[in-house]
């Protein structure tokens, strides 16, 4: 392992402050689960590392007056997984932090690192991404907003600057009649990490038409990956087989996946069009669908 | 377990715990190509780093006078540093020793090794084509020299076969021509790797000549003759200490990185340890990856008239104990089955992997992947129920299986019909739940032989406090060894268990013992301890018959003391009568051995003096669109003679389902040009608590009177051959290699022409 200084700052400003000093010389460390391994694999050589673990205000999870659930960068998935607060509001969002990894790692790894080191095999991005969920960054040179389904663009990388230090995540509220669901599927141990995952969102209009659908399917490209011509086509028509079918179809004709241990791109083809499809039933059966369900 | 309390409070001290002052840490330089010539090695730069105070290279052994520099079990090749070549990638290049741990590492970085690459080769059948390049150049004149040999050994010459294994029984042709429908099908496993909890560590010093050397080993006494060897040394001058270990699984059987240790203490004159990284673990011992192919031969009644295996063991970079994994795999991979004509090639092969070697089960997890399918194949294409043709088929006491051997105390059939009974077997085999899904069972059954011929000791002494103390050379690894062997003795000498001292292994203390392996230990050393123990007993009596003046059979021994049946007043303590008889202690010494051995070539002879039996049940639940297989119930019966102690049986049964899970489902290791691609626990997944079956049930099948029956290994075999017969019955199609992967089976679903999205 190389040599480097720890510091463990109290305040966001003083995590700033270190950032814009020591810029790619710095390490940020969250529940620290990712970093070490690099750090131990001789792949990362920081002189610098910045715990945020006594930031206190980056810990929080709340719900704010528009009703958006805010998710603080530390919150621990453990924490988003148990809190009666976010299995009532999103329960969703209990939902998947509650597959990720194992209850060992959940309880030290945290939402901010989960997002920020932008593994392609990791849980909670695609449906952040579903969900509009928007990531907070904020650095010296001010504070911006990001979509989720933007922040990470290729393989452990995202858009954040070196001097920016993410704060939260805010995700908006589902309206009663929507329905979402994320469906994670392993091919090895239940301690695994996805094959892949999708996350599907349903809206109906007051026709029992499809208002809006979200799929995003995660953990088979460095990227999640959602497909807006699809998802453009079938807004305004019935959510009935057909159109479930189709939609599935057409991510797995559309989506070019990689190869790893956990499944080749041939077979992960194969699964994006059982996965999705399972998901829309269920994020269907879920939604307050009044008729169009042929 | 008599020591539950220390494990869960963390009060053991594990080989990882050993230390001395002034102990230097080991970390070795590893190989990055799979095959090459050694160039040039630069270690300037390392022995630049504050506090490295050695690094020890093949030239730097080769210098070194007296010491022989090549070790194995089996076959010697095995360099204890690189001399001229790399044989895999992992293999050791160069040694560090250093005041710190982070010093010899960074050290161990630093070294560069220039090699001059050589053609590899990773595939067992690849690598006995003629063109594929040799590993190593066995001599006829001295073809197997190691000290573990206690069996003929065939290296083929000039290939890279180092041991070729057969039986030869009856006459094969003729046992085709007599069959009605002949069968041929080939299997394939992957090589998996143990993940033992605690890594592989030892600590070495050198005081005036001799060498001690601490280790979690399943060998002590190998261990000791190998370094012995390797420094020239008579064994009296070597001592290997054993604490317990966090496990091994088979990982730890024969020297591993005893010699490295040693040779940096030789070297640097400092206490020296060596405990290995997890990803170090990976490229140091495997599992065989196999290749076997079976053709068998059938009457329309359901009999086997025939059959002939080829089975290939894919042994890495040095031989280990490959040879011997090959001979019992050959042996193993005919089944408990009545056969009268057999003929098994079994191949030992080098390649440039990792080294495989032991593992719980040793051979028969592979050998019944291969022949326990097989045997549903034919039950199938013979229109049988696969329960009936097996039970048709099995050895029954009294009857004799290919080595020649007649076999006693014979329970495959009632282990099978009792696994069977225990998943419904009489209920559907296969049905439907709609949506895709289908639930199958799936049954298997195997026979595993003990390390024959062998030889336990053992030593129970009681001192002038009355305690009593056993002396063996079992080694603690996690399954209850100390419990069970205390309990052996407690039982003869009417103590309560919890008060009897085990001592941990010690080769300057404790007497010989071939080695903790092949399940044979609670048999084996257990018979000693109760002979010692009985031995003893005598002796105690002895002493108080004169003591109190009464004929030996009027006493008793009750709670520590001897004393005349029914009369508690009379009782004398233990402890009396040790200072009765004017010595510090009473120690008397039990020997237990077992005999036998193959022909080489033929495969005639004992191949095991009793056999481990057992069968495995499963039913399992397969989606059809995704290829997915989940494990509903998993039940193994054992043949366990005697049970000597319920909880620590059965949880060797629990822990080799769970085990052979992990090798029906998904546990394998993944090669690209020899490199391993999945070194770490992230990427190679071994079974969690979630992944445990709905239902795990076992039993033990007992009998009054009978031998104790090893069965640390016995259930595992059984469940991935199970698991694959099940699948197959679900989706109506075979997955011939391991593991069942979704995207194999879907493969297979999809090859017979089933389910699309
Ligand atoms: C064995 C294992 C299995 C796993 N399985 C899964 C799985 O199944 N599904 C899944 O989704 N994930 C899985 N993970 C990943 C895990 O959930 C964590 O997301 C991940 O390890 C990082 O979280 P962390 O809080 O420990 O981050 P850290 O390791 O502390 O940091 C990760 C990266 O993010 C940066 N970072 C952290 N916080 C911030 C911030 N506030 N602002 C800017 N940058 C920041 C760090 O500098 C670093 O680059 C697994 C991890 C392990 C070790």
């Amino acid at each position: 392992m190389a040599e480097f200084a720890v510091v463990e700052p109290g305040s966001v400003a003083e995590v700033l402050d270190l950032l814009a000093r020591y810029g790619e010389e710095a390490k940020l460390v969250a529940g620290g689960t990712w970093v070490t391994l690099v750090l131990r694999q001789g792949l990362l050589w920081p002189s610098l590392l910045v715990s945020l673990r006594r930031v206190s205000e980056l810990a929080g999870i709340a719900v704010d007056e528009a009703g958006n659930l805010r998710l603080g960068a530390m919150a621990r998935l453990r924490s988003v997984e148990t809190l009666p607060l976010v299995r009532e509001r999103l329960p969703v969002v209990a939902e998947t932090c509650r597959q990720v990894a194992n209850v060992r790692v959940r309880h030290q790894a945290t939402v901010g690192g989960n997002l920020c080191d932008a593994d392609y095999a990791s849980d909670p991005p695609a449906l952040l991404a579903a969900l509009g969920a928007r990531v907070v960054a904020v650095s010296q040179r001010g504070r911006r907003e990001i979509a989720a389904r933007d922040f990470i663009v290729g393989h452990y990388q995202t858009v954040l600057e070196p001097d920016e230090l993410v704060t939260e995540v805010v995700v908006p509220a589902l309206p009663p009649e929507v329905g979402a669901v994320y469906l994670k599927y392993r091919t090895r141990s239940h301690e695994d990490r996805p094959c892949l995952g999708v996350a599907a969102v349903v809206v109906p209009d007051r026709d029992g038409r499809l208002a809006r659908a979200e799929v995003v399917v995660g953990a088979v490209a460095e990227r999640p990956q959602r497909l807006p011509e699809v998802l453009e086509g079938v807004a305004g028509r019935a959510l009935d087989d057909a159109t479930i079918a189709e939609i599935a179809e057409r991510y797995a004709a559309g989506i070019e996946p990689l190869s790893d241990l956990r499944g080749s791109a041939w077979y992960r083809t194969e699964m994006i069009r059982v996965f999705v499809e399972r998901a829309l039933r269920v994020a269907r059966q879920r939604a307050r669908w009044e008729g169009g369900r042929s | 377990m008599i020591d539950a309390v220390e494990r869960v409070t963390g009060r053991i001290r594990f080989s990882q715990d050993a230390s001395l002052p002034g102990m230097l840490h080991a970390a070795a330089v590893r190989s990055v190509v799979p095959h090459g010539r050694i160039a040039r090695i630069d270690t300037a730069a390392a022995l630049e780093v504050p506090g490295v105070v050695a690094v020890v290279t093949g030239e730097d052994l080769r210098r070194l006078p007296g010491l022989r520099p090549v070790y194995g079990p089996q076959i010697e090749d095995q360099p204890v540093v690189a001399l001229d070549c790399v044989r895999y990638v992992g293999d050791i290049v160069a040694l560090v020793a250093a005041e710190t741990l982070q010093a010899a590492q960074e050290a161990a970085a630093l070294v560069a090794v220039e090699c001059e690459e050589l053609p590899a080769v990773f595939d067992p059948l690849e690598a006995l084509e003629p063109s594929a390049p040799l590993l190593h150049e066995l001599e006829p004149e001295r073809p197997h020299e190691g000290t573990a040999l206690y069996f003929g050994i065939r290296p083929q010459f000039g290939t890279n076969c180092c041991n070729l294994f057969r039986i030869r029984r009856g006459d094969v042709a003729r046992g085709f021509a007599e069959a009605d429908l002949v069968i041929e099908e080939t299997f394939r496993t992957p090589a998996i790797q143990h993940v033992a909890m605690e890594p592989h560590a030892a600590l070495a010093l050198w005081e005036d000549g001799r060498l001690t050397v601490w280790s979690g080993t399943q060998t002590p006494f190998n261990t000791r003759q190998i370094l012995a060897e390797i420094f020239g040394l008579p064994v009296e001058r070597v001592r290997v200490i054993v604490p317990p270990m966090g496990g091994s699984y088979g990982c730890k059987v024969f020297p591993r990185i005893e010699p490295q240790a040693a040779l940096l203490a030789y070297v640097t004159g400092r206490p020296v340890k060596f405990v290995l990284r997890r990803d170090e673990e990976f490229v140091t011992l495997t599992r065989h990856a196999t290749v076997v192919t079976i053709r068998l031969g059938l009457t329309r009644d359901g009999r086997i008239t025939a059959k002939e295996v080829r089975a290939y063991w894919n042994t890495g970079a040095y031989a280990d104990c490959g040879p011997d994994v090959a001979r019992k795999g050959g042996f193993g991979i005919v089944g408990p089955y009545r056969i009268p004509h057999v003929a098994v090639d079994s191949r030992c092969v080098y390649t440039n992997l990792p080294p495989a070697g032991a593992f719980r089960g040793y051979a028969v997890t592979q050998a019944a992947w291969a022949s326990e399918s097989m045997m549903d194949i034919a039950a199938d294409a013979l229109g049988l129920d696969p329960l009936e043709f097996r039970l048709r088929n099995l050895l029954r006491d009294g009857e004799t299986f290919a080595t020649g051997e007649t076999l006693h105390d014979v329970h495959f059939a009632e282990c099978l019909e009792r696994a069977a009974a225990a998943i419904g077997w009489e209920g559907p085999w296969r049905h439907e739940l709609g949506d895709g899904r289908v639930r199958a069972k799936g049954l298997a059954v195997v026979l595993k032989g003990m390390t024959t011929p062998s030889r336990s000791e053992a030593k129970v002494g009681i001192d002038r406090s009355g305690r009593v103390t056993v002396y063996s050379s079992t080694v603690e690894l996690g399954q209850g060894a100390r419990t069970v062997l205390a309990q052996l003795a407690a039982e003869a000498l009417g103590v309560p268990y919890q008060e009897i001292r085990v001592v941990d292994p010690d080769t300057a203390r404790t007497p010989f013992d071939n080695r903790t392996t092949s399940s044979r230990s609670t048999y084996m050393m257990g018979n000693a301890v109760r002979q010692a123990a009985l031995a003893l007993r005598e002796r105690l009596l002895r002493i108080a018959a004169e003591r109190l003046e009464v004929e030996q059979a009027d006493l008793e021994l009750m709670d520590g003391s001897v004393r005349v049946a029914g009369a508690p007043a009379s009782a004398l303590k233990f402890g009396e009568l040790v200072e009765a008889s004017r010595q510090e202690a009473l120690v008397e010494h039990g020997e237990f051995r077992n005999q036998g051995g193959l022909d080489p070539d033929t495969g005639q002879g004992i191949a095991s003096s009793h056999w481990h039996q057992g069968a495995g049940a499963v039913e399992v639940e397969v989606d059809t669109r995704t290829g997915k297989v989940t494990i509903l119930h998993a039940h193994a019966s054992v043949y366990a003679g005697q049970v000597v102690n319920r909880h620590t049986a059965e949880l060797q049964n629990l822990g080799n389902i769970v085990f052979g899970l992990g090798s029906a489902l998904f546990e394998e290791l993944v090669y690209e040009q020899g490199q391993l691609v999945n070194p770490n626990l992230s990427d190679y997944l071994i079974p969690s608590f979630l992944d445990l079956p709905e239902r795990m049930t076992h039993d033990l099948v007992e009998r009054p009177g009978a031998e104790i029956h090893g069965l640390g290994e016995t259930a595992l075999p059984t469940i991935p051959a199970a698991v694959g017969n099940a699948v197959a019955r679900a989706i109506g199609a075979r997955v011939t290699e391991l593991p069942l992967t979704p995207e194999r089976v879907l493969r297979a679903i999809r090859a017979r022409g089933g389910e699309r999205g």
